[in-house]
């Protein structure tokens, strides 16, 4: 078998807070292979944002060990950890985190002007990145002009159009209303068929079912790591040792 | 390239989101950029005047007189009243000079006077100088009407005057002045000379309010002045500095004055009066950068408090950005990028204003203007500059967000 593209070993985050030390992360351990598709889960505070901000290379561990696509994160700088995002990240946030002043297409363009790519291509690729998530006729649109749905495919769009190796979402229904959150859902289904590798956070129990695959987070620890359908409900799955 | 250019678009962008507030913090700067132009505008407007209308002279001609040039400064004039009068006789004496083609004695008791006719009076009044015919090519008079002086005007002591067009609009609005009377002090005097307009010094006095008499009738009418004004006129221009070196000589060994004392008796041409007006000029300029960079101190501050606060209300935007790749460096120099803008903007604002207002002065009020190229570029510099210097430190701090910490600032 390949190496696998996400290698979580013993990830530590830890705050201190009011000189209180809050153990957000304890030791957390998981591979992810390329096209899997990994739902985290688990009740609020368990630490589910704070594993995906170390994923998304936006935050760095208090100790452990985050490689990814070969890559040892630990050892990075500012900028090589910018460069890291850029390219094999795609973030989407449960708040959308759209620019509001910019049009769907300049949202979905961004992360292509900070690879430096010219005009043109990056004009190119943000069209085709919002067709495939059905705006095609929405390209113009400010955020608020845009239902909920849409700006979620919007940010979709953004995650996808870099064509990351990862494409990460913490709770991306959670400010969706049940059906468009089912449209989104839909989406990512859709997306993982493609072949896309994709890590995404959420409460949901009929969400996480659909995944092949689910981890479940307790206190910052792995509570179990199994098949989606069996780590919907608390409790299940196979705790590791 | 493209990074500076998406960089500047996203800074235009957000300019454009807060139009109004944008211009209130561009105020400080406006003013500043806006005073230097209109400063600068006026003072070259100036210079452009004082070299035309400082030529009160003629091309080669250049004035002796007791009293020091006219200039800006302070005098010590009881020093200055203490010199002997120039004589009529030592005029005459540098007639014979070789270099020297004309010299104007002038009587002037330096006291204005009212000029009537039958029905109508000089409201400003009027310099009168009692001259010889040499006064034509001393002070560069063009006749307009009539004719100058003559030789026998002044030998016979005529009654007879040439008058400045001021004094004509005056006393003749309805026109034909030539052989009309005028009386000063109630002496009658025919007008037989109307000296084509000369215009104003800098719009403000004008050259026009004059008239001019045979010295010979000026000291029956007016009395007889001790002290004179000497105009001379070089043979050319190239030879008004021998020419000087031949009078002051010759004015030397007429008063008697001892080899190593100093000279009792000044003389300027039109440039040494050019010269006193740069310096003046200079003084202006230096107070003005002064001011501006005052009102560029507090545009400076206003920027930075203003990128501070859309740092701040930014956080969110910037820690988006972060996530989607942007380098730390990207994002400083997307709010210096900002900052400059702003700054830039208000400069442009500023010159327009004070080129406009400069401009506008001068269209409504006729003081002289002239926007200098370096002005413009001077006053944008700096605004630029400003917005640079106080731009970085907002920058800085936004830069230096935590990208998770500021996505979750709402
Ligand atoms: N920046 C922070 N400073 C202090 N404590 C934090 C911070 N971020 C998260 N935490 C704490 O870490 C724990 C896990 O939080 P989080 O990862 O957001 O949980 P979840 O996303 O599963 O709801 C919580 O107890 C939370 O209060
Ligand atoms: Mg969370």
């Amino acid at each position: 078998m390949t190496a696998p593209l996400i290698t979580a070993d013993r990830l530590t985050r830890h705050y201190v807070v009011g000189g209180e030390l809050v153990r957000a992360l304890d030791g957390v351990s998981f591979d992810v292979r390329e096209g899997e598709w990994v739902a985290i889960v688990g009740q609020s505070g368990s630490g589910k944002s704070t594993l995906m901000n170390l994923l998304g290379c936006l935050d760095t561990p208090t100790a452990g060990r985050y490689v990814l696509a070969g890559t040892d994160v630990g050892t990075l700088a500012d900028d090589a950890l910018a460069d890291l995002r850029n390219r094999e990240i795609g973030f989407v946030f449960q708040t959308f985190q759209l620019l509001a002043r910019a049009t769907a297409l300049a949202n979905v363009e961004l992360p292509l002007v900070y690879r430096g790519l010219p005009r043109r291509e990056r004009r190119e690729r943000a069209e085709a990145a919002l067709r495939s998530v059905g705006l095609a006729n929405r390209m113009h649109h400010r955020p608020n002009e845009l239902s909920g749905g849409q700006r979620q495919r919007v940010a979709i769009a953004r995650a996808l159009v870099g064509e990351p190796s990862i494409l990460l979402a913490d709770e991306p229904t959670g400010n969706l209303d049940s059906q468009t959150g089912e449209e989104i859902v839909r989406l990512f289904a859709d997306l993982h068929a493609r072949g896309h590798t994709l890590i995404l956070v959420t409460h949901e129990p009929r969400l996480a079912a659909r995944c092949p695959r689910a981890i479940r987070l307790m206190d910052g620890r792995v509570l179990g790591d199994g098949p989606g359908g069996e780590l919907a409900s608390a409790g299940g799955g196979r705790v590791p040792a | 390239m493209t990074g500076f250019l998406d960089t500047l678009a996203m800074a235009l962008d957000t300019l454009r989101a807060n139009p109004l507030r944008s211009l209130l913090t561009l105020l400080g700067i406006v003013i500043g950029s806006a005073t230097v132009v209109a400063t600068m505008a006026l003072t070259e407007g100036l210079r452009i005047k004082v070299t035309s209308d400082m030529a009160l002279l003629g091309n080669a001609a250049f004035v002796v007189q007791k009293w020091p040039a006219p200039g800006f400064g302070d005098q010590d004039w009881a020093r200055f009243a203490q010199r002997r009068p120039l004589t009529r006789e030592q005029g005459e004496a540098l007639r014979a000079l070789p270099h020297v083609a004309h010299v104007s004695i002038e009587d002037n008791l330096d006291r204005p006077e009212v000029i009537a006719t039958r029905e109508r009076a000089t409201r400003p009044v009027v310099t009168v100088v009692g001259a010889v015919t040499d006064y034509e090519e001393a002070n560069a008079i063009t006749i307009g009407e009539g004719r100058f002086l003559s030789e026998v005007d002044v030998a016979l002591g005529r009654r007879v005057a040439v008058i400045g067009a001021d004094v004509a609009d005056a006393l003749f609005p309805g026109g034909r002045p030539l052989g009309r009377e005028i009386r000063i002090r109630g002496v009658p005097f025919e007008v037989i000379g109307v000296a084509a307009r000369m215009g104003s010094i800098l719009g403000l006095e004008s050259k026009d309010a004059f008239a001019v008499l045979p010295w010979t009738a000026y000291e029956l009418a007016l009395g007889r002045p001790r002290d004179h004004y000497l105009g001379v006129v070089a043979t050319s221009p190239a030879d008004v500095p021998r020419a000087i070196d031949e009078v002051v000589a010759t004015l030397r060994r007429l008063r008697g004055l001892a080899p190593f004392a100093e000279n009792d008796f000044d003389y300027f041409t039109n440039d040494s009066v050019n010269q006193t007006f740069e310096g003046l000029a200079r003084l202006v300029g230096a107070a003005t950068l002064g001011v501006c960079a005052l009102a560029l101190l507090v545009g400076g501050i206003g920027i930075m408090n203003i990128m501070l606060v859309s740092v701040t209300e930014r956080t969110g935007e910037i820690g988006v950005r972060m996530a989607l790749g942007a380098r730390r460096s990207r994002i400083l120099a997307q709010f210096v990028v900002e900052a400059v803008t702003l700054s830039l903007l208000g400069g442009v604002v500023g010159v327009l204003l004070g080129a406009g207002g400069a401009l506008l002065a001068h269209a409504l009020v006729g003081v002289p203007a002239s926007v200098p190229a370096w002005a413009v570029v001077l006053s944008l510099a700096s605004a630029s500059g400003a917005g640079l210097l106080f731009g970085i430190y907002p920058a800085a701090r936004a830069s230096r967000l935590d990208p998770v910490e500021a996505m979750r600032a709402e």
